[in-house]
């Protein structure tokens, strides 16, 4: 069953090209057919099938669909299918139509423009760039080039990138030599060039003199060309590319993702599951409490998909016990919730099962150390004195120093303390990363660690 | 061909053509030209004359010289291109002395020799399985955080049920895949993990930026016949350098639809990727977690007592023992099969040594104990000499006296001279006194800041006072 599902689903992509937006197409079409169709869809149904030749188009058709629900509903929810399948995003469209508005309004007028978009991440940035380069009437029109920056050997070879990219011939191999290739070829007459550089934070360098020569383009008279950045930073034109504010002409027009809210993240899964016709699995009240939790830690849509694929897992793994259709609870939504945000929850859970003796202790004489010890600054050296000490006060074997700074090293792997180095570790300072009063609190139960935080004799002096 | 060109000219120069010549004070000695009219150019073909003959003379070693380095250079080639594997010199026989019982329990707790199932990992093995088998059965990609102290079992784990999946898969199971693994600390740069990940798809060596190349065409083009592919990393963090674009591409490649990647990363820091990573790509790492809780006892006496099913050589007492010993500190199998293993063979002395079969028991595991965890710094107190303890005793009291723990030499030369003037021996001079503090901040007893600055220099203890104490109390000092 399952093979047979996987290979029908890659039949149908058999013979895509690279091209994004055909592999979008023939991912969605079979399911098109059966639901309804939306009407902007109609007009690329007939490209999408010139491509291929007859034969195989008319294999596609009668492909049989042999996936259960649940299955189709997986690969639904995994974020690498998402945005592709769908075709369209849904709750981007604002995004989408501004920034096709902008290209439009570029080509009319035959000139060029810059644009910086930023957004956190997970916010639709780059699937909605990939749509744009695939937006049909744009096809014809322009000359799409996407860079990922982080794919670059160093900031400099961005311009061999990009004239690779335009197929130019270049004389020699320098930076410079690629650079002056790609200015004139600006300069003389081309069709439209949209360059998109994902991830332009990567390009940043002390003097941004490759950042200042790539948003100059755009202002030279003949360029034609429309230069998108993509990146994270609200502020990044403005703190890196401070000199780009004294030319109108060159500042780029900013555009910004903002993290999705809840409404449009129950938008956004309930427009993935209604492809497989599976909605009915997911309650309204879990959706909502997912997208809910979601969009107020982070707004991030790949965790949403993330957890709403767990649950799917989860689901799955039941069906088979019951063999028949479970709807996903609320408990379950509640269950990987805790296990996926529960932070705080760990941290007792750590403390109880599962940690080492002498970790605890050293925990211990750290806390007992930052309340009643007089000095804040605290060595590895020193907190080794006070451990002894105790130590030897409470009849335990005391590690020696090495293994003691060892003994730091996988507390702080941890994440509960962090060393802070000059060269000596016994100079370490040892700073408490967890909140003293959540420590103290779930140390408290026990009674020797209880005795020990408030040992103050253990101090010395 | 290269080098014998290169040494032609030398053979020419005769010790009566070096002329010295003392220049600012300096001896140099150069060799006289030998055409007067053109120094640079000329003196090349003049020389080479003479030459010519001579080397024809011996044909057969330049002959052999002319060969041996283009079988070198498509040696290497074939080497990059994988045509050719590595192998090491084998024995001509293997070593075929009969083991008695400690011996074979040695080899079994040797760290190397994996065992089929890993006893108390029965719920990680669990997790892991399913991940993986629930996305090689979808072809979708994905990724998973895997954390835990060292000695966790956390490589073990993974690299086991990726074997059981193997092996499902060569029975039609489950779909194929392949399987790369790369490790940070075996890589001398970032970069380099795109050539280990290509040559072990491909079996060819290329420069990092071709392989990235094709790594990424591979992945982010569509092919109808791909299977999936499962990448594990181990030691993320090494992986992570200021750009972070190595950690980016290798968890950006399973978020692309066409890529069937499954990526396994793993590494020691439990928060890894809020502390070290970047928004943008803990955001991809996404938040499948796992982490490796330190074995508590109970576990660490399974896993030894595990090894040496069948075997009675090994007192159950003195595994406890060990595992309760190590559960105290850091939970690391390894360390307890380090101390199993180093208690063997001391048993194994013994019984050389009394001629009758010992069984380990709780004194060779004291013993080990004692060797492995005992602290150095207290034995080199008490063997060093009476001046040095001298000096460190001094260097306490002049801790005591000030109360910092940063002393400079002045203060402690002084309390030096009292205690001497005690204890009735005579102050050796500062400069021999600045000897003694080297040598005990060479054997890091003390840690000196700046050398330079003679008597100034502030001498800082790298053990607690207590354990000088301790040290020189035993022989008889206080």
């Amino acid at each position: 069953m399952h093979r047979r599902t996987r290979l029908s689903l890659r039949s149908s992509s058999i013979n895509d090209k690279e091209n994004d937006s055909e592999q979008t197409h023939l991912q969605t079409t079979p399911r098109k057919r059966r639901s309804k169709v939306p009407v902007a869809r109609e007009e690329e149904e007939p490209q999408e099938e010139c491509v291929h030749s007859p034969k195989k188009a008319a294999r596609k058709i009668g492909r049989p669909r042999l996936s259960k629900v649940l299955d189709g509903e997986e690969l639904e929810n995994e974020s690498t299918v998402a945005p592709d399948a769908i075709g369209k995003l849904p709750e981007r469209e604002k995004e989408y139509d501004e920034l096709v508005a902008y290209v439009e309004n570029v080509l009319s007028s035959d000139g060029s423009g810059s644009l910086y978009i930023s957004g956190p991440p997970g916010t639709g940035k780059t699937a909605t760039l990939q749509r744009i380069l695939n937006h049909p009437p744009f096809v014809k029109k322009l000359k799409p080039v996407y860079i990922n920056c982080t794919s670059i050997k160093s900031v400099g070879s961005i311009y061999k990138k990009i004239s690779e990219e335009l197929d130019l011939k270049v004389s020699g191999t320098t930076e410079k030599m690629y650079q002056a290739a790609i200015e004139a070829h600006l300069q003389r007459k081309h069709k439209t060039i949209m360059l998109v550089l994902d991830e332009i934070d990567q390009l940043s360098s002390s003097k941004q003199t490759i950042l200042y020569s790539i948003f100059e383009w755009p202002a030279r008279p003949t360029a034609r060309l429309v230069l998108i950045g993509i990146a994270n930073a609200l502020d990044l034109t403005d703190r890196l590319l401070a000199r780009l504010q004294a030319r109108c002409e060159l500042k780029p027009h900013l555009i910004q993702f903002l993290p999705y809210t809840k409404q449009q993240i129950v938008a956004i899964l309930k427009a993935c599951l209604e492809e497989t016709d599976s909605l009915a699995r997911f309650p309204e009240a879990a959706l909502g409490l997912l997208a809910a939790k979601v969009a107020s830690t982070s707004g991030d849509i790949r965790r949403a998909l993330f957890i709403a694929r767990r649950l799917v897992e989860s689901a799955k793994k039941e069906d088979r016990t019951t063999k028949s259709d479970t709807v996903v609870s609320m408990g379950q939504v509640m269950a990987v919730l805790k296990q996926v945000y529960g932070a705080s929850q760990t941290l007792s859970n750590d403390l109880e099962e599962g940690f080492p003796l002498q970790q605890k202790l050293l925990i211990c004489s750290l806390m007992l150390l930052l309340k009643h010890g007089k000095n804040k600054d605290i060595t590895v050296g020193k907190l080794h004195d006070v451990y002894k000490t105790i130590c030897t006060k409470r009849n335990i074997q005391a590690v020696d120093q090495t293994e003691f700074i060892s003994l730091c090293t996988l507390v702080e792997t941890r994440g509960i303390v962090r060393l802070q180095g000059k060269k000596e570790p016994r100079m370490h300072r040892v700073c408490l990363q967890w909140d003293e009063e959540e420590v103290s609190s779930s140390l408290n139960d026990k009674q020797l660690i209880a005795s020990i935080i408030n040992d103050v004799s253990c101090l010395g002096k | 061909a290269l080098q014998q060109a290169a040494g032609t000219p030398k053979r020419s120069i005769q010790l009566s053509n070096i002329v010295e010549e003392y220049a600012n004070g300096r001896r140099v000695s150069r060799v006289l030209k030998l055409s007067p009219k053109k120094p640079d150019s000329g003196t090349e073909e003049p020389m080479e004359e003479p030459k010519t003959p001579k080397r024809s003379n011996r044909g057969s070693l330049a002959g052999s010289a002319t060969k041996s380095t283009p079988k070198s250079a498509s040696k290497m080639r074939l080497i990059r291109d994988g045509t050719i594997k590595p192998t090491i010199h084998s024995r001509d026989a293997p070593l075929g002395n009969e083991m008695n019982e400690l011996a074979i329990a040695r080899e079994r707790l040797h760290v190397s020799a994996t065992p089929a199932s890993l006893p108390c990992r029965e719920k990680e093995y669990e997790e892991i399985y399913n991940f993986l088998e629930g996305k090689i059965y979808d072809g979708c990609g994905g990724c998973m955080y895997i954390s835990g102290v060292p000695g966790t079992g956390k490589t073990a784990t993974t690299t086991a049920v990726i074997r059981a999946l193997k092996h499902l898969s060569e029975e039609e199971h489950i779909p194929k895949f392949e399987f790369v693994d790369i490790n940070g600390m075996r890589l001398t740069e970032p970069r380099q993990a795109y050539v280990h990940i290509h040559r072990q798809l491909t079996g060819k060596t290329l420069a990092w930026e071709q392989a990235y190349n094709l790594l990424n065409k591979r992945f982010t083009t569509k092919a109808p016949r791909r299977t999936t592919t499962v990448l594990l990393v181990d030691e993320l963090d090494i992986l992570c350098n200021k750009r972070q674009d190595v950690v980016y591409n290798i968890l950006n490649w399973p978020t692309m639809p066409t890529a069937q990647l499954i990526v396994v990363t793993i590494a020691n820091t439990m928060d890894l990727p809020e502390r070290l990573l970047k928004g943008k790509i803990s955001s991809r790492l996404g938040l499948t977690r796992l982490t490796f809780q330190p074995y508590n006892f109970r576990q660490l006496q399974e896993i030894v007592m595990a090894r040496l099913v069948g075997m009675s050589s090994f007192n159950s007492d003195a595994v406890q023992l060990v595992a309760r010993k190590v559960a105290a500190v850091s939970g690391d199998a390894r360390r307890a099969l380090d101390i199993c293993r180093r208690a063997t063979e001391l048993a194994d002395d013994q019984a050389r040594k009394t001629d009758q079969s010992v069984t380990v028991s709780m004194t060779h595991v004291q013993q080990a104990l004692t060797e492995m965890i005992t602290s150095a710094k207290v034995r080199t107190i008490r063997s060093s000499s009476r001046m040095e303890q001298l000096f460190l005793q001094a260097v306490t009291a002049e801790v005591a006296r000030t109360g910092i723990e940063e002393c400079n030499f002045l203060g402690v030369y002084s309390q030096y001279e009292s205690l001497a003037a005690f204890s009735g021996v005579s102050v050796p001079n500062p400069g021999r006194a600045m000897a003694i503090c080297a040598r005990l901040t060479a054997s890091r007893i003390l840690i000196c800041e700046g050398g330079s600055n003679d008597i100034y220099q502030k001498i800082l203890l790298n053990i607690s006072t207590d354990d000088v104490h301790f040290a020189l109390q035993a022989s008889k000092l206080l």
